[in-house]
């Protein structure tokens, strides 16, 4: 809808103006940190967002869409950033890495995007922050969730555009072995996704549970390949193993096919203990409806029912009038980052990369799923997500976290330098 | 042990017998028009998602949906047969592969502009849905209803193609197109019901497919259609007995193999198809 | 008078190009350098499908092969881009030598499955050894360090300045499939193509020769591998996937089967269609197939020969 928008002429249009603002602008004005008295930010703020559009996945993309047509609705009716209307175009960018490093081109050297955001693959996020340090754009990541990415690209490689506003794995393998250890099972089984967030997940959890609870073994793995539709083999394969309890970070709709296969074979009767990192995403819970069995533990980058903050409650409301859905998590992600850019650039009082980097470093940012602080070091964005058990409510047509566990996430979060003792949980400061 | 073992076979049948659906009607089409149809996973999707729109519609019935949505589909593979591939089984067999993969693309975007996006939750097919315990550990009922329907499909094929005077002409034109010409059958009339009904049988195929894996999703198509060319290839092509038998083993290998060999996976079904072309192209059970 | 417009025209397509490299935004040059590398992957696909008629939907192992071998050369042993190509390359000529003697026993869909089958067992292959490629999240971060020859260091690093690298090889690659087309051997292969059992008379040992091409041709898409991950620095599994063949064969049959300049005027169209349609429309995918069927139905001959056709009966009445 949003592309009819945009039509031919004001591509043009709005090349024009960036032109002149870039040939006008920088330098005439130090920035004073106030916008109002900042006349050196010209011209509409374009932001080229990169999504999954087609495909088994192509959900993602439509949540990612509602948060972020959401967000800059809101800006550009509440007089836009540092008074400048926000303009959004949003590219399919597949799973793959070639197609989302063409459209960040395009974006940046062709459309003349400010910044980039988006971005749903790992494999993608990891290709494609060598290039946006090349092409000097801030990007902010929504969706990708590879430790590597913060870790190795912007801490160790020192690429300083690349941010990232959710939960990375350490909320699915670090925080998970957090709630683990407090549970009465000794015996950890897997069916995981055959590819590194997979194999990723499955060891952080294995090595925080395994030091935060000496003794606890993990006695099964079963590696489910992308697109898999029959679980039955796994599930046999984790059912002649008898574990206490399950780890799991299928996600999406092979989520709903593994619970539903899985509640067939009686899995969830032998097993007591289920964990489901990325359980508590929308599709999933409405996908499986009443289906979703009771006391499993869920948990995502983004729930909407936390934090009960005013600030979220607004959110949601306004968010469900607009498309009549809850807010996934990367509608959260995609509409915060919105506010992100807002706040750094008005901060910064100018949209040049170099000087909304320093502003995002370090930043604060008040946003529907809580507060955030991005990291100096590595530009991970720090803010909590509960872990809940399943159940019931009578308000909603699917299953909520009843019982929710918070782990503040200084506690679980790997701290910089990444290597070396004391960078890994569990931490002596915390208790 | 011994449970383990019969799980891990009733896995391997039913995942056999759910690629057996789709691959009847690859093979059925190429044993006759000599066309590979890439396009043929799109019916096994457009089949599903046709009989989940009529089960919505008509408060839930899922037996009505697998009755309309696949003969909606058989239209669809009509008018795909007499417009289109008619124009190109005269050219090269690129063109006409290329043809039906510009068809996935089409379809694929139809299905997303129709019915959305998302992935789709679909329920549980009332009366089927349930387990039973077998070898001590639940079963589901409706995936022995699947074990059961793969053969009779076998059997409705095989007396369709060997009893009646359809099957005959079916068959005939299949081993010599000019023979079957020059004694005066309608072969295009021929083709158009061939391909409907290979059309029909995937898209059924599809709609079995959805209260097992529990939703639909664009591109669900292309992951069953490899495995279907696998299976048609290591049980010759156009071969239909081969097509069963091609299903039950590599059912069972995949699952063997998940349980057994994990590490091994695609290398399994893949290498499996490369030593039958190597060593017999015309396929494990092709006779003669 | 016909080979001076030939030359002409193939000075003017130089001419272009050369002046592309200098007026050009980052973002054509970008598309342009894609360009190219998709036209060394398909003419020296097409040297398989248009000469010998032979379907491969394995040629992405080879493409693959040859981005991974450059990337590991460059993570592992020197980040020097020749040295880099001429290991990709050299890996894609072997490993297309291995397969291609299992597949020349075969023509029609039984060589065409049996190559989907050996691709993807590569795929799997890549997929899984983590600890050389990856695993899904592939080789990044691959840099484009000065080709470094003794005393003077070429620097590769700027877009245009890669676009002439890859220009280079463009041009070099055309000016080889062209010889090989006129060569005896090409010349062979048409005969085959024609008739294969009198081409056996003949004393010709049609699998050699098959196998020949096939290893040229896996050679030409080892080399498109090696650019391509130069130009997007990284490499990931998906680009051994059998879907990622069928890139060349709709560049071949768009541009036309039987003609030289077919797999050129193809890739333009591929790469420009569906950059333009994504401009317009979410669903691109539906657009884009609709366009092939026109395309296959409309003109038969790809666009290439379909317009040399008609210009042809233009001109003769």
């Amino acid at each position: 809808m949003d592309q009819h928008e945009t039509t031919r002429r004001d591509f043009l249009k709005a090349g024009l103006v960036t032109a002149a603002a870039t040939a006008l602008g920088s330098g005439i004005v130090k920035p004073v940190g106030l916008w109002a008295a900042t006349p050196n930010i010209k011209g509409p703020i374009k932001i080229g967002y990169l999504t999954v559009l087609s495909g088994t996945l192509a959900g993602y993309g439509e949540f990612h869409k509602m948060g972020a047509l959401m967000g800059v609705e809101e800006i550009n009716a509440a007089g836009g950033i540092a008074g400048n209307k926000v303009e959004l175009e949003i590219r399919d960018s597949t799973l793959a890495a070639p197609a989302c490093i063409q459209n960040a081109r395009y974006f940046v050297d062709s459309w003349g995007a400010d910044f980039l955001a988006g971005v749903d693959s790992s494999g993608q996020a990891l290709a494609l922050a060598p290039v946006v340090g090349e092409l000097d754009r801030v990007l902010m990541v929504t969706h990708a969730a590879t430790e590597k990415l913060t870790e190795d690209e912007v801490f160790k490689k020192g690429i300083k555009q690349v941010f990232r506003i959710c939960t990375p794995t350490y909320q699915d393998g670090n925080a998970a072995a957090f709630v683990a250890k407090d549970l009465p099972v000794n015996t950890w089984a897997t069916i995981n996704p055959k590819y590194e967030y997979g194999y990723t997940t499955w060891n952080m959890f294995k090595d925080t549970l395994g030091k935060l609870k000496p003794g606890v073994k993990f006695t099964a793995e079963s590696w489910a390949p992308f697109g898999t539709t029959d679980f039955r083999p796994h599930i046999n394969t984790i059912m002649d193993a008898k574990p206490e309890g399950l780890y799991s970070v299928v996600w999406a709709g092979e989520l709903i096919t593994l619970v539903k296969q899985a509640k067939q074979a009686g899995l969830f009767d032998k097993i007591k203990h289920v964990m489901f990192p990325v359980g508590a995403a929308m599709d999933v819970l409405e996908g499986l409806g009443p289906e979703m069995p009771d006391n499993i533990w869920i948990s995502g980058r983004y729930f909407f029912l936390y934090p009960d903050s005013d600030r979220n409650k607004e959110f949601v409301a306004r968010f469900h009038k607009r498309w009549n859905h809850y807010p996934a998590y990367v509608s959260e992600t995609a509409y915060s980052t919105m506010y992100a850019f807002k706040k750094a650039v008005e901060a910064a009082g100018s949209k040049e990369t170099g000087k909304v980097v320093d502003a995002l470093a370090g930043m604060e940012l008040d946003s529907p799923a809580g507060h955030r602080v991005f990291r100096k070091e590595d530009h991970q964005a720090m803010y909590e997500v509960p872990w809940g058990l399943t159940k019931a409510d009578p308000k909603y047509p699917f299953k909520i976290m009843g019982k929710q566990i918070v782990i503040p996430a200084k506690e679980f979060f790997n701290r910089p330098p990444f290597e070396g003792p004391g960078t890994h949980p569990p931490f002596k400061d915390s208790k | 042990m011994l449970q383990s073992l019969v799980h891990v076979c009733l896995a391997g049948i039913s995942a056999g017998m759910f690629i057996w659906l789709v691959a009847s009607g690859l093979t059925l089409v190429f044993g006759v028009l000599r066309v590979l149809n890439f396009a043929h996973g799109s019916f096994y999707m457009l089949g599903a998602y046709l009989c989940f729109a009529v089960l919505k519609a008509m408060g839930g019935n899922f037996w009505l949906g697998l009755l309309l949505g696949p003969l909606v589909v058989s239209m669809v593979g009509y008018v795909m047969e007499r417009y289109l591939l008619r124009l190109v089984y005269h050219l090269e067999l690129p063109y006409q592969l290329l043809l039906t993969f510009a068809m996935v693309l089409i379809f694929d975007d139809l299905v997303k502009m129709i019915w959305g996006a998302g992935s789709i939750g679909s329920p549980a097919v009332p009366g089927l849905s349930g387990s039973v315990s077998i070898a001590g550990r639940e079963f589901p009922v409706y995936n022995l209803f699947i074990i059961a329907v793969g053969p009779l499909v076998a059997l409705g094929l095989y007396g369709l193609l060997e009893k009646t005077w359809w099957g005959r002409i079916v068959r005939a034109s299949a081993s010599d197109r000019e023979m079957a010409l020059s004694i005066g059958v309608n072969v295009p009339l021929l083709y158009s019901g061939v391909f409907m009904f290979g059309a029909w049988l995937s898209a059924v195929g599809g709609a079995l497919a959805v209260p097992y894996v529990g939703l639909l999703t664009t591109g669900m198509g292309e992951a069953i259609i490899i495995s279907a060319f696998i299976v048609v290839v290591i049980g010759g092509l156009g071969s239909l007995k081969g097509a069963f038998l091609g299903s039950l083993i590599v059912g069972l290998l995949s699952s063997f193999g998940t349980r057994f060999m994990p590490m091994l996976d695609m290398f399994l079904t893949f290498g499996l198809m490369a030593a039958v072309l190597l060593w017999r192209p015309q396929g494990f059970f092709a006779e003669g | 008078m016909n080979q001076y417009w030939k030359y002409f025209l193939m000075l003017g397509c130089l001419g272009a190009l050369v002046g592309i490299g200098f007026v050009s935004g980052p973002f054509v040059l970008y598309l342009a350098t894609r360009i190219m590398i998709l036209c060394i992957f398909a003419l020296g696909y097409n040297l398989l499908l248009g000469r010998t008629g032979l379907l491969s939907f394995g040629h992405a192992a080879f493409f693959a092969i040859g981005a991974y071998g450059l990337a590991i050369t460059s993570i592992h042993i020197s980040a020097h881009p020749l040295l880099g190509i001429l290991i990709g390359v050299t890996a894609a000529a072997l490993l297309s030598l291995c397969i291609g003697f299992f597949c020349v026993r075969h023509t029609e869909i039984y060589f065409a499955m049996l190559t989907l089958a050996f691709g993807m067992m590569v795929f799997a292959l890549i997929w899984n050894l983590r600890s050389i490629t990856g695993g899904d999240d592939g080789l990044y971060g691959i840099s484009r360090t000065a080709i470094s020859l003794g005393i003077v260091n070429i620097p590769i690093r700027k877009d245009y300045q890669f676009y002439y690298f890859v220009l280079l090889f463009f041009v070099a690659s055309v000016f080889l499939i062209h010889r090989i087309y006129s060569s005896p051997f090409g010349l062979a292969l048409a005969g085959i193509r024609e008739n294969h059992i009198r081409a056996e008379f003949a004393g010709l040992s049609v699998k050699a020769y098959r196998l020949g091409v096939f290893t040229v041709s896996g050679a030409f898409a080892g080399l498109a591998g090696s650019l391509s991950a130069l130009l997007e620095s990284n490499v990931a599994p998906f680009s051994a996937h059998w879907s990622h063949s069928a890139e060349p064969v709709l560049v071949s049959l768009i541009g036309g089967l039987q003609t030289f300049s077919g797999p050129l005027v193809g890739s333009i169209v591929f790469v420009a269609l569906r950059e333009v349609l994504q401009r317009f429309t979410y669903n691109w995918m539906f657009w884009f197939g609709v366009l092939l069927l026109a395309i296959i139905i409309g003109f038969r001959g790809g666009i290439v020969g379909s317009i040399s056709d008609a210009f042809r009966k233009y001109s003769r009445p």
